[in-house]
Order: structure tokens, then C-alpha cells, then sequence
């Protein structure tokens, strides 16, 4: 068979349509910094979403659950191995995301004779100071993006934009694990809602519309909440934020 | 390169890369390092390269002495001297032999100080990638294999002279929800102690005591924290003062731990120093200098 570079153009136009496609309907995931670590948010149906990866990482993701379930396993294998045979400060986000997970999506979606990860993904580290404290995304085709305090995963880049405005907006500066959570919710009902509409269709994300589009989405979803704490004297810092400290926070929205 | 050489190289890479897979199904780290070409412990495979001279190995190692495990009335409290030594010279008089795995695990380490740090590595990230993999915590018993695991794995090593160490491990047990000792011996077999466990070089001349304590004054498992800690820092203090390789208290104070229910319990120094403080002020101790 001849392989031009239109068929080429075409493979990949296919598989970024495939992908994009599934990934629409995922559940975004909201990062933020807050005073005491770094906060993922989500909302969930039955299977957990957030996971810790290593000491001061951890990851989520949408997409297809076994794509995300390799994604994971190999930034644990990667992070563990080079912690044990170096040193635990060597595990860094930008090595794991950069030279470890990147190129994994990428030969995947190289691979046009098999199929293409579907997942958008993203990564939070907690920095000994808040400055240091990091977030990355990472794409189906393997490129990805670093960010400072906040960071937003959703179906369509869209969406992504609006989750971030929302964050930029609600949790300024460095806020508190409340006010955090609280954020990133109404930033994920943002991405939620952004994410549904037509490409042609202009997001209007007002506060009754995004009440409607949470009412309607916890009915048969959780929200899925955890941190990874910065001065802590347990020896791990992630915690999944267990209900009866959620929903105190959560009130306001049920 | 030959054709059967390339075979060869995929038919690796294939067994490679389904070890690595295996290793992320069960959480089994020591197959991870496996698969990445590592071995677990780093240790001499043929003879040893180290010359010897009428029997006496020439790389002298750091040891580390003297470790005390008790049961006291809410977990265990481990206390371990800070003297490392190599032959008749102190290395170290500041090394940290009791040390946390996990939330709910402490080790104490007496013996080859090197080999004791790798395999404190080695678990602390065996645990955690199983529990990061599997999305629960290993069992205390799976635990408590692993470490026997990991000394086993030491013998030959331990059998040419260097690298041989004996730890203590101490658990909160979340299921019974009570403290537990945990022994081992060179090849990896495991024993529980009831109540207290020592290791390292002084451990067998203050063997005797644990018992005279019991059996005079009260079970260790009644004691609260502080005379517990009063009770092993004098145990310490007898150890150095009839073993060379162990450090006593009143330089630098020893290192001293608990785990309990609510995680692990660090006894700062500031404390310590009041204990022995009060220990040194003790009126059978000041009876002596008169």
C-alpha cells in the first residue's frame, strides 16, 4: 500500500477526531494551590479518579479508564524506580510528565496501526513554599503544558479556557482549603457545561446555569476531592478528603 | 550484530517488559527494579573482591549497635544509641537507627549500617508502590515478609563477610488494633516478641535486665511513654557502659520513636535531654559519686 502524505494528514486528522470525540464527555478536573498544599477536584461516578504517584505528586484524569490506568502505572513505575536508585528530590514533576509520561501518549499515538490513548491528564506537585508548587497537563498526543497555581483538564480545550478564568477568579492568590474547594467546583461545573456545548454554540456560564448543571450532575456523581499536604508529620501527603470534611464545605451547592 | 543475537534481544525485551507488567499488577517493587536491570540488594554475585589479610576483611564497614523495642501501654517505643563504628573507631556518634517505613511501621536497624539503609530504601518505596499500585495498604504481614524477603536476599552477601545486619520491626496492627514486635535472624526467619526485643552488638549484654525489670517493677505493656523511655534509656546506659560499640546517653541522646495508633510519635531532643536529666539525678545514680 502507498502512503502518501495526504493518507498521512487523514490518519491523524481521524485519530485526533476519535479521540476528541470521547473525550467531551469526561469529567474536567480542577487544580489549585490553597495555603496548606495542592488541591485536585472532580466528580466522579463509581471508580475513583485522583491518585497519588509519589511523595509530592499526584495525578488525574479523563478518558478511557484503562488508558488512564497505564498512564498511571507507568509514571508510579518511572517515579518509584528513580526515587529508590536516586533519591526521592530527584522525582520531580517536569521529569516525570517531560521524559517519562510524554513520550509513552506519544508513541501510542505514533503508532497508527494501533490506537491512540484517550486521555487528558494532569499532574500536581506540592513545593516545599508555595512557589514552588507546580501543575501539568498533558494531551492525547503527548504534549503538555506547566502551570503555577491553578490548572484545568477537560473535554475540549474550550472548556479548559473557561475552567481556568473561573479559578483565576475565584481562588486568587493563595486561598484556603475551603474557599479551594469551592473553586475548583464551580470551576469544574464550568468545564462540565463549556464542554457539552456545540463548537458553534457561546458558553454563557452564569451562576443559576452552572447551579442547574451541578444539582442535575450529583445526583448520580460524588465529588472527588485530594490534596497533598505541605507541612505535614505523617509520612504521606496525599489524603482524599474524607465526606464528613467535604460536605460541610459542599452545603451551599446541594 | 547476528540474527540470533537480535532474537535473543526481542525474545529479553519481551520477558522485560512482561516482568514490568507483573511487577505493577501484584505492587511488587523488587521484580520493578528487576525488570529495569537492577538487583535487590546491590550485592557481590561471584567472590568477593576485597582483599583480605589472615582472615580480616581490608573495607571495614560502619555498624551500628545497640536498638531497644518495648511495648508500652498505647504502642511501641523504640530507642537506638547514635554510635557508628568501624573496627575500634567510632565512624558516627549522630546515626539515626530508628526509623519510620510508613504511618504505622518503624524499623530499627543494628549491623552493617550501609546495607541496613538500602534495605530501609528499599522498603519504604516496596510499600508505598504497593500501596500507590494497588490502591490499598499492604498488610501488616505482607510487611513483615517483605523485610524477611529483603534479608534473605542479604545472605550471601552476609555469609562473605560484609552487609549482614538485623533489624526490629515495630507496627501498630490496625486489624487487632494493639502494638507488635517483630525479630529476624540472618536468614530471614521472623519471630514475634510478647512484650520487648533488642539487637546489635550490646543488645545480648542487656538481655537479662528486660526480664529483671519485669518481673521487679512492672510489665512494660503498663508503663506509660515516659517511664518506658526511662526504663530504655537506663538499659542504653548499661549497654554502653559494657559494650565499646555502643554510644550512651548523656553526649547525644539517642534517637527514640513510637508508634501508636495515631501514626508515628517523634521524641524530640529537648525531651530526651530532660529524661536523662532526671535519670543523672536519680539519687541511686548520685549515691556513686559521693
Amino acid at each position: 500500500m502507498l502512503y502518501t502524505p495526504y493518507d498521512w494528514n487523514e490518519t491523524i486528522r481521524h485519530r485526533n477526531e476519535y479521540v476528541e470525540m470521547q473525550l467531551r464527555q469526561g469529567s474536567p478536573v480542577a487544580g489549585c494551590s490553597y495555603d496548606g498544599g495542592v488541591l485536585l477536584l472532580t466528580v466522579r461516578g463509581s471508580q475513583r479518579k485522583i491518585f497519588e504517584v509519589y511523595d509530592r505528586l499526584m495525578f488525574s484524569a479523563l478518558g478511557k479508564q484503562s488508558d488512564v490506568e497505564s498512564v498511571r502505572i507507568a509514571a508510579i513505575d518511572v517515579a518509584h524506580q528513580e526515587g529508590y536508585l536516586r533519591s526521592p528530590d530527584d522525582v520531580t514533576i517536569h521529569r516525570i510528565v517531560g521524559f517519562a509520561v510524554s513520550p509513552f501518549i506519544k508513541r501510542a499515538f505514533n503508532e497508527t496501526f494501533g490506537t491512540p490513548l484517550v486521555i487528558r491528564a494532569i499532574f500536581a506537585e506540592v513545593g516545599a513554599v508555595p512557589e514552588k508548587d507546580s501543575f501539568f497537563t498533558i494531551g492525547y498526543d503527548g504534549e503538555f503544558a506547566s502551570y503555577k497555581h491553578r490548572a484545568a483538564v477537560a473535554g475540549t480545550s474550550r472548556a479548559e479556557q473557561f475552567m481556568l478564568d473561573q479559578l483565576e477568579k475565584l481562588a486568587k492568590g493563595l486561598p484556603s482549603l475551603d474557599e479551594a474547594v469551592k473553586a475548583a467546583l464551580w470551576a469544574w461545573a464550568t468545564g462540565r457545561y463549556v464542554s457539552t456545548l456545540h463548537d458553534e454554540e457561546e458558553p454563557n456560564p452564569s451562576t443559576d446555569k452552572l447551579r442547574q448543571v451541578l444539582s442535575d450532575e450529583l445526583k448520580s456523581g460524588s465529588v472527588e476531592a485530594a490534596v497533598l499536604e505541605r507541612d505535614t508529620k505523617r509520612e504521606t501527603r496525599f489524603r482524599i478528603l474524607p465526606e464528613s470534611e467535604l460536605s460541610p464545605i459542599l452545603a451551599e451547592f446541594l | 550484530m547476528r540474527p540470533e543475537d537480535t532474537g535473543r534481544e526481542a525474545v529479553s525485551k519481551l520477558h522485560a517488559e512482561a516482568a514490568n507488567l507483573t511487577a505493577a499488577r501484584t505492587g511488587d517493587f523488587m521484580r520493578l527494579l528487576q525488570s529495569a536491570g537492577y538487583s535487590f540488594p546491590a550485592s557481590p554475585t561471584r567472590e568477593p573482591t576485597v582483599c583480605t589479610t589472615a582472615g580480616h576483611a581490608q573495607v571495614q564497614e560502619a555498624h551500628g549497635t545497640t536498638v531497644i523495642a518495648v511495648k508500652y501501654k498505647n504502642g511501641v517505643l523504640n530507642v537506638g544509641d547514635r554510635r557508628a563504628t568501624a573496627a575500634t573507631a567510632i565512624m558516627y556518634d549522630r546515626a539515626e537507627k530508628v526509623l519510620p517505613l510508613d504511618d504505622h511501621t518503624l524499623i530499627a536497624i543494628a549491623g552493617s549500617y550501609a546495607r541496613a539503609m538500602e534495605v530501609v530504601r528499599y522498603l519504604r518505596h516496596s510499600f508505598k508502590y504497593y500501596a500507590r499500585t494497588q490502591l490499598q495498604e499492604m498488610s501488616l504481614d505482607g510487611k513483615v515478609n517483605e523485610l524477611a524477603r529483603a534479608i534473605s536476599a542479604n545472605l550471601t552477601s552476609a555469609l562473605q563477610g560484609i552487609g549482614a545486619f538485623l533489624p526490629i520491626l515495630s507496627a501498630w496492627d490496625k486489624e487487632a488494633n494493639e502494638g507488635r514486635i517483630f525479630f529476624y535472624d540472618a536468614m530471614g526467619a521472623r519471630f514475634e516478641s510478647a512484650e520487648f526485643a533488642a539487637a546489635g552488638s550490646g543488645a545480648e549484654r542487656i538481655r537479662g535486665a528486660f526480664d529483671y525489670i519485669v518481673r521487679t517493677k512492672k510489665p512494660f505493656t503498663s508503663m506509660s511513654l515516659e517511664e518506658a523511655l526511662a526504663e530504655c534509656l537506663i538499659l542504653l546506659d548499661i549497654a554502653a557502659d559494657l559494650d565499646a560499640a555502643t554510644g550512651g546517653y548523656t553526649k547525644i541522646p539517642p534517637v527514640a520513636r513510637a508508634v501508636t495508633a495515631n501514626g508515628i510519635l517523634d521524641i524530640d531532643e529537648p525531651k530526651l535531654r530532660e529524661v536523662v536529666r532526671a535519670l543523672v539525678a536519680a539519687p541511686a545514680l548520685k549515691a556513686g559519686e559521693d
